[in-house]
């Protein structure tokens, strides 16, 4: 449950955990300089503050936390089952933040990570090393996969370094997925056709129940109408798609609001895919007790939780001729558990 | 429930006093009591302080929603101002480091704090003390780390011998609306996590005598579901009789668990 009162919360890296090794590091001086009001620790190695046995990820949740570290091991991990390649030769995630700004209800990170603090590894130099060798040939790399690093652009500008980099790289794909209003870094580069940024979007409803901390519905339209007019190629997702009683009210509709503001041809994708998780990260969303969402009686096959086929089938059922009114089937991915 | 914890009696007696706590000989280990906090003086040195510690936590297993706040005197470099409160954000403990979580605004002086073996007369990089290390190794194996809390008095710039009872007695007692402010600020920021009342948690033991293992964890599953969704309304356990062939318990709480989870 929430803690009773919110009164006594400070603002979001009220305490910023400084590695060592990192303290002469551009970024750090940065984001010292922003967060100058900030209490400063000096640690010897991340894990020291990040794996800490004992913490409690919900009230860390109300007062995020910053800890600045030197990414030892590999920056590049090859993409998940759970996630889509869109057929590119080579699919990476890269891990340059662990944890999230923000709080969604459904986050694996509370399963994956025992804080609810956010790790950035300010040596992203060191991803592009790791990835070049890579690049002969196409390659996608999704530079959000375990964080939204939109979300913290405006302190780590790691956004604006890799569209950069994907400047410099003619086969290297990007795929950015937020949930952030924030597009400035967009705004100082020519867009690359190489680059998608991947827009997930909820009902209001569904944002305020269970996505804390994020944008409204309003906010992400107003940025992804933005993205689209500076020439950047978006993909929709609607995705998790969150059943409650008020599917029917909730989802159809936004469907149509998305397409009464943008037009169908100027996005490259909708995708639609109900809510999905595996059951050791259930596991660990249940022990949290913050969200209904955990205790939802899903149906569990293969190591991953999801709606009863009935449930899943009629979420699909709904949306897909929904979308059908806007895109063509081929602009359109669903998920849909393989039986 | 808060626990405070000091070192030594002459740190313990304001608090005593104020509170108005009344000596308990449960444990071998002075200890008072009130209503609502617990006073353990854990004695001097690291070892005596978890020792002491672990077995009043022991004795007394925290909530969710309970605090500890170690209070006490600290030696500290000339940076330091006699008489100035600091919070603890880092234990220097030899080469282990333990991090309490800091997640409510002060408007305390933040700092480091070595723990050390004995009284200090040369002058270290931050405070010392000598049983912050051994509280926080024992109460962290019983509380999360934000519902402990480490604060300490600067009495002296690393001359023990000129810290007298009085003097100690006189700095807690100054500094006592500080310290009673920070209880509640702590305070208000512990999730208690618990989803249902006494009296709720009762009725769903004995109504989960009925069936296996799994389908009590289904059931527990739904009334959290039911609960999360629903937090303000009240929780009605099935009034049907519950039947004897466990074919037609098991369908009544299939339905159960379909209306909770709705
Ligand atoms: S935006 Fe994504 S990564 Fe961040 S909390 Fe929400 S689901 Fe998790």
């Amino acid at each position: 449950m929430n803690p009773s009162s919110l009164h006594s919360q400070p603002k979001a890296f009220s305490h910023l955990y400084i590695e060592r090794k990192v303290l002469d590091h551009p970024k750090t001086h940065a984001i010292r300089e922003k967060f100058s009001a900030s209490h400063v620790i000096i640690i010897d190695h991340y894990k020291e503050v990040f794996n800490r046995p004992n913490q409690n990820f919900a009230a860390q949740s109300q007062s995020k936390n910053l800890i600045l570290a030197h990414k030892e091991g590999k920056f590049l991990h090859i993409g998940s089952q759970y996630s889509d390649g869109f057929d590119h030769k080579q699919f990476f995630y890269a891990s340059s933040v662990m944890g999230c700004l923000y709080d969604c209800d459904y986050c694996y990170l509370q399963g994956l990570y025992p804080s609810a603090n956010t790790v950035l590894f300010v040596n992203l130099e060191d991803a592009f090393q790791e990835l070049t060798p890579y690049l002969d040939h196409d390659t996608l790399v999704a530079t959000s996969y375990d964080t939204d690093t939109m979300a913290i652009e405006s302190l780590t500008h790691q956004t604006a370094q890799w569209l950069k980099f994907a400047e410099e790289h003619t086969n290297l794909h990007l795929e950015i997925r937020t949930k952030s209003a924030n597009i400035k870094a967009l705004k100082k580069i020519a867009p690359n056709e190489r680059v998608t940024l991947a827009w997930t979007l909820s009902p209001q409803h569904i944002i305020d129940k269970y996505e804390h901390a994020t944008p409204t519905l309003q906010q992400r339209l107003k940025a992804i109408q933005e993205a689209i007019a500076f020439g950047w190629k978006v993909r929709i997702c609607i995705d998790p798609v969150i059943y409650t009683e008020d599917f029917d009210v909730l989802y159809p509709p936004l469907i149509e609001s998305l397409f009464s503001i943008i037009t169908p041809e100027s996005i490259e994708q909708l995708t639609l895919g109900s809510f999905r998780l595996s059951q050791s990260h259930l596991r660990s969303l249940k022990k949290l007790r913050r969200s209904d969402i955990a205790f939802y009686p899903y149906t569990v096959r293969d190591e991953m939780a999801t709606y009863p086929e009935p449930i899943e089938s009629y979420i699909l059922k709904s949306l897909l001729p929904k979308a059908l009114q806007y895109l063509p089937r081929e602009r359109i991915r669903t998920w849909q558990r393989q039986s | 429930m808060i626990y405070l914890i000091t070192a030594l009696d002459a740190e313990a007696r304001t608090l005593v006093e104020h509170y108005r706590l009344k000596r308990d000989t449960s444990l071998p280990y002075t200890l008072y009591r009130g209503d609502n906090i617990i006073l353990l003086v854990c004695g001097m040195g690291k070892m005596q302080a978890a020792m002491s510690v672990s077995a009043l936590l022991g004795w007394k297993i925290p909530n969710n929603d309970d605090i500890l706040i170690n209070i006490g005197i600290c030696g500290a470099p000339p940076s330091y101002s006699i008489g100035e409160v600091l919070l603890v954000h880092k234990i220097i403990d030899g080469n282990k480091h333990y991090y309490p979580d800091i997640l409510y605004t002060h408007s305390l002086r933040e700092t480091s704090l070595l723990c050390v073996d004995s009284p200090q007369e040369s002058i270290l990089n931050y405070p010392v003390d000598m049983e912050s290390g051994g509280i926080f190794l024992a109460a962290s194996k019983f509380f999360k780390l934000h519902q402990m809390a480490f604060i300490k008095i600067v009495s002296d710039h690393c001359e023990p011998n000129n810290v007298t009872k009085e003097g100690v007695i006189n700095l807690i007692h100054t500094h006592l609306p500080i310290l009673a402010q920070l209880f509640t600020t702590i305070q208000t920021i512990q999730c208690s996590n618990t989803l249902f009342s006494t009296e709720e948690r009762m009725q769903i033991e004995v109504f989960k005598t009925h069936f296996t293992k799994s389908q009590g964890d289904a059931l527990e599953d739904a009334l959290s579901y039911f609960r999360l969704k629903n937090p303000t309304t009240s929780l009605r356990l099935t009034t049907t009789p519950i039947p004897d062939s466990k074919r037609e318990r098991s369908e009544l709480l299939e339905s159960f668990i379909i209306t909770l989870t709705a």
